[in-house]
């Protein structure tokens, strides 16, 4: 029992940065209608900075990861600026080769800046600690992760929902065009949107990297987890990539420790191609059928 | 108020106008019937600057719309109502009406007390929003949704109207009460300009008519002669057939005296 519960705490940990990447492809996906293939460098880099300002700079916690979301913020909108906002009137296609490259460009710059070896950042928690309630022991790093994803996502919530950006930002992923008919400036929603995409992963990298380290290759591995929690959590649903996130890192815990620990990395993926293969539309897809 | 001269436009090499010129006055309703391809929805498009006009003038109270932004032109006033709806599906039909007054936030820091004020208005023309007001968009009926439609148009306080086909796929009762309703907001004093395939009853409210072929305009002028006209008769009103079926013939008959025009 104690050992299913500790499981549950490390897959949800591992499931909210898998669902905070995931929405980061979601909500571009439903801004532009494009994948993003640099939604792992969205991860990559707010990590180094943040690295560079613990680390280097020796800032204090509060302030090295506020400074890092700022950071994250103006590189969101650099990337809006250089990847896709020359090609927005293309289709789709230069626009995803587009991501690619700046994907590419990204890793083989973090290599000429940080160098090939992997980064350890100061954090909060060190590496061994752990707490224990009634013979269940903890990561405190863990629960840092649930505690913050847990409130972006009401964060998250309340401005899509309740605010008049937030509604907006919906009608813009929506219906473009009809969006530019009510006066709505559909490029500034984009333009935010690519900004708080980098934001969910600054926020990821930054919880994340105590667990994985900081490395050019971090954010792939990521990217690819959280795609398949997208598809699994059925494509272009908001609920459905932070449930897919969730349900993609428990399965994948549990699938370590009672099937195999040799092929944890795999699992997402048989998951993925099970999923596919009997329910593709994701299983938590919400259906919008449109009427005539 | 709105004037088009020789207007032309392209969907890139494809000529969708060739030379459009049209003229709405304060006040009116002014309909553009023509076929399905004439060209319509484009000339809809270039007012609202979804499209851009490769030649001609496009005038708005004196500001030159060519080179503006769909979104600064929704501020002078037109609102462009599409064809087939376009609400949010995913959205309330409360969100989709607010989001109709996006305009007004800007400049309005009392944007909030105006909206509620004009949802009360759209609710007074159309009652059934009001039930329907927590349903999601895409759940309504083809009826509901240009009800919404409109009523989100009216939202941003519009001095100019465009609908762009609010008949179409509609059955005959809600056609009626969609032609119904247009004249009782015009009689509230608001300026429409109207694309209808449903020639009859487009004219037999507008006062005035154009008629687009291929991409320009071939005829125009006042609605009550367009309907006479024994070209528009024949190419657009149908009657050039005769019908034969008894209770056809008064359907048509009644579906174009049932609807005042305006003045009467």
């Amino acid at each position: 029992m104690e050992e299913i519960i500790q499981l549950l705490v490390s897959g949800l940990a591992y499931g909210s940065i898998y669902a905070l990447v995931a929405l980061g492809f979601v909500l571009i996906y439903n801004a532009v209608g494009v994948v993003n293939f640099a939604q792992g460098e969205f991860v990559m880099v707010p990590s180094y900075i943040a690295v560079v300002f613990l680390n280097f700079w020796g800032l204090p916690f509060i302030l090295a990861y506020l400074g890092t979301i700022l950071v994250a913020c103006l590189f969101g909108l650099l990337f809006q600026q250089v990847a896709y906002y020359p090609l927005r009137h293309r289709t789709y296609l230069p626009v995803i080769i587009s991501t690619i490259g700046a994907s590419i460009f990204l890793q083989n710059a973090a290599l000429v800046v940080f160098g090939a070896e992997p980064k350890k950042p100061e954090s909060i928690f060190r590496p061994g600690d752990t707490f224990e309630i009634s013979g269940i022991f903890i990561v405190p790093q863990y629960v840092l992760i649930l505690v913050v994803t847990l409130l972006l996502v009401a964060f998250q919530y309340y401005l899509f929902e309740r605010t008049k950006l937030g509604k907006q930002l919906q009608a813009t992923a929506q219906d473009k065009t009809t969006a530019q008919l009510m006066g709505i400036q559909v490029n500034h929603m984009i333009i935010f949107t690519f900004m708080y995409s980098a934001v969910l992963g600054a926020v990821a990298g930054i919880l994340v990297s105590p667990l994985l380290l900081v490395s050019k290759t971090m954010g792939g591995g990521l990217a690819l987890k959280a795609f398949s929690a997208t598809i699994i959590g059925g494509f272009g649903s908001v609920p459905g990539a932070i449930l897919g996130g969730l349900f993609l890192g428990i399965a994948e815990k549990m699938a370590a420790r009672y099937i195999s620990s040799a092929y944890e990395q795999a699992f997402a993926f048989i998951i993925l191609i099970v999923v596919l293969l009997i329910k593709p539309e994701g299983l938590f897809g919400e259906k919008i059928s449109e009427k005539a | 108020m709105l004037k088009l001269e020789g207007i032309a436009a392209n969907y890139g090499k494809v000529q969708a106008l060739r030379s459009v010129s049209l003229e709405v006055e304060t006040g009116q309703i002014v309909t553009i019937i023509g076929a399905n391809g004439a060209g319509k929805t484009t000339t809809f498009k270039t007012i609202s600057g979804l499209v851009r006009p490769v030649a001609g003038r496009l005038e708005f109270e004196g500001h030159n719309l060519a080179n503006l932004a769909p979104e600064k032109i929704v501020e002078l006033g037109i609102i462009h109502v599409p064809e087939g709806r376009r609400l949010f599906p995913g959205l309330s039909v409360l969100d989709n009406l607010l989001l109709g007054a996006t305009s007004r936030h800007k400049k309005n820091q009392k944007w909030r007390a105006e909206a509620a004020e004009d949802l009360e208005k759209v609710y007074k023309i159309f009652p059934a929003l009001k039930l329907l007001a927590k349903r999601l968009s895409w759940t309504l009926s083809g009826g509901e949704q240009q009800m919404c439609a409109i009523g989100r148009g009216l939202m941003a306080r519009p001095r100019l109207l465009m609908l762009d086909e609010p008949s179409l796929g509609l059955a005959p009762v809600l056609v009626q009460e969609v032609f119904r309703t247009i004249v009782e907001i015009n009689r509230q004093g608001m300026t429409v300009l109207l694309n209808e395939q449903n020639a009859r009853q487009a004219l037999a409210i507008a006062s005035r008519g154009y008629v687009l072929e291929t991409g320009t305009m071939v005829l125009s002028g006042e609605a009550r002669g367009l309907l006479n006209n024994e070209q528009i008769k024949r190419a657009y009103l149908g009657s050039a057939m005769k019908i034969k079926d008894p209770d056809l013939a008064e359907v048509v008959e009644n579906s174009t005296r049932k609807i005042p025009t305006p003045g009467e």
